[in-house]
């Protein structure tokens, strides 16, 4: 009885915490997907830039533009010396380095 | 009179055999083909190019060898004939390719448990190295790149949690279904067959067997094949060939594995490639898997997948765009590069368009 009235006296806040809890089951199952989704900008851009740079040999102009995608990044830097690739976004940094005629690039672990 | 005339046939078939062409150094210019087919095919592979939106066909690169000769190629964008462009998943066709050499080499056997050559995989004892070329491992495996990037495995296995080891990364995800019972495309088990590849040819000749079975014989210079940090090949989406080079291989299969004089993959392994896996449904793919390679074929009475394509049509195929095509009826090879961001580009309106301008045969 208290439980309906208490649907009935508070309906939007119950349905809310009925949300929040669903939000945080689901947060709690996808916890390995969800904390390493913020590395994704920031790998793909710095692997793919690099392969698009030295191992296609594209233009640097034309790789920015072939790796742009609908997340930000904050943070780029092209070592041409050593081809090393180095990404910031979403907080988090990734690298990739060329390594080699046969190997071409690797993202760093 | 019969002495003379089998002298003919001798000569006759002594004459095709020198007329058939190889690459050398360079491909072997053919006739060159005009006229308004051609221009079709063009402006449908060529369309003004906005490399702002990104919206629509974005062809880098089409190439077509018919009878083992040059006979078209155009590059668009950055790509020209010396840039070695990312295959993506045709990669995964390639590893088929250079497992074909083991195969040929007596190395292992299709119905091999693959934990023979990667222990890791204990866990499924039963998987063969039949099932990995089918996509059939039973690993429970989500394929999609960008749209579902929290759940997808191959963008975990790229750049996320897999990048390492992407080999253990794959072993880890569970199962839904038996080995061999069901297809599922995946990245993972191309994989897998990268990781089994070392311990078929053994660690000491790993790193360079796809350059020393495939490449060399086949005269590709220019080839990249990256790797994980545990020294893997990426067989789902690293090699980077020229359009040029990978016709080669092409040709290769067009010709069952046969290059100038030499078997280099047995004729059974390439019919193996070319064989619909029994257990695949249609509609489950955008084409017919076979081991490791797509083919358009009519399965369970749907149509083909290319319906204006001949049937003995097969296919490697990548993302964004990525397709070589090859169809041994016709003798032709078609390499089509591309950075398409939507999908517009469709099969088979290229390869309707290209047989209307290179077929020899009248399409129906």
């Amino acid at each position: 009885m208290n439980r309906h009235s208490l649907v009935r006296r508070r309906p939007f806040s119950t349905l809310l915490l009925i949300a929040l809890i669903a939000l945080l089951g689901w947060v709690w199952q996808e916890r390995v997907a969800l904390s390493a989704f913020p590395d994704i900008i920031s790998a793909y851009t710095a692997k793919e830039y690099c392969s698009c740079r030295y191992v296609m040999n594209n233009a640097a102009e034309y790789c920015h533009g072939y790796v742009k995608q609908w997340l930000p990044i904050s943070g780029f830097t092209d070592d041409a010396a050593s081809k090393r690739i180095t990404v910031s976004g979403l907080g988090r940094s990734n690298s990739a380095v060329w390594v080699g005629e046969h190997q071409g690039c690797r993202l760093q672990p | 009179m019969p002495k003379g005339l089998s002298l003919f046939f001798v000569l006759l078939l002594s004459l095709a055999a020198h007329a058939e062409n190889w690459p050398g150094e360079q491909w072997s210019p053919g006739p060159s083909i005009t006229g308004p087919a051609l221009r079709a095919l063009e402006s449908y592979a060529f369309p003004p190019r906005n490399d702002t939106t990104r919206r629509g066909i974005r062809t880098d690169a089409l190439l077509v060898i018919r009878d083992g000769q040059l006979i078209f190629e155009r590059y668009a964008g950055p790509t020209s004939a010396a840039t070695p462009h990312l295959t993506w998943s045709i990669s995964k066709s390639l590893m088929a390719t250079v497992l074909g050499v083991a195969y040929g080499e007596g190395r292992f056997n299709l119905q091999d448990p693959v934990v023979k050559f990667y222990p890791p995989l204990k866990k499924y004892p039963d998987m063969t190295m039949a099932d990995l070329l089918h996509w059939a491992s039973g690993l429970d495996w989500q394929e999609d790149y960008e749209y579902a990037p929290l759940k997808s495995s191959v963008v975990a296995m790229l750049y996320t949690r897999g990048h390492r080891d992407m080999a253990a990364f794959t072993v880890d995800q569970d199962a839904y279904a038996a080995p061999g019972q069901a297809f599922r495309y995946s990245s993972g088990d191309s994989g897998l067959l990268a990781a089994a590849l070392k311990g078929i040819v053994g660690p000491a000749h790993y790193a360079d067997y796809p350059w020393t079975a495939l490449f060399e014989p086949l005269g590709i210079h220019h080839a990249t094949w990256e790797t994980d940090a545990a020294g893997i090949f990426v067989a789902s989406s690293y090699a980077y060939l020229t359009a040029r080079d990978l016709a080669r291989v092409g040709l290769l299969m067009a010709r069952d594995g046969r290059w100038g004089e030499r078997q280099l993959l047995p004729k059974d392994w390439v019919a193996f490639n070319r064989e619909p896996f029994a257990r695949y449904h249609a509609n489950q793919d955008d084409a017919v898997p076979g081991g490791h390679w797509w083919l358009n074929r009519a399965v369970e009475g749907a149509p083909r997948p290319w319906p204006d394509a001949p049937a003995d049509t097969f296919a490697a195929l990548g993302h964004w765009g990525q397709a070589m095509y090859v169809i041994p009826s016709e003798n032709l090879v078609i390499v089509r590069y591309g950075d398409d961001r939507d999908s517009s580009y469709q099969h088979n309106e290229l390869l309707k368009l290209a047989l209307k301008a290179f077929g020899g045969k009248v399409q129906p």
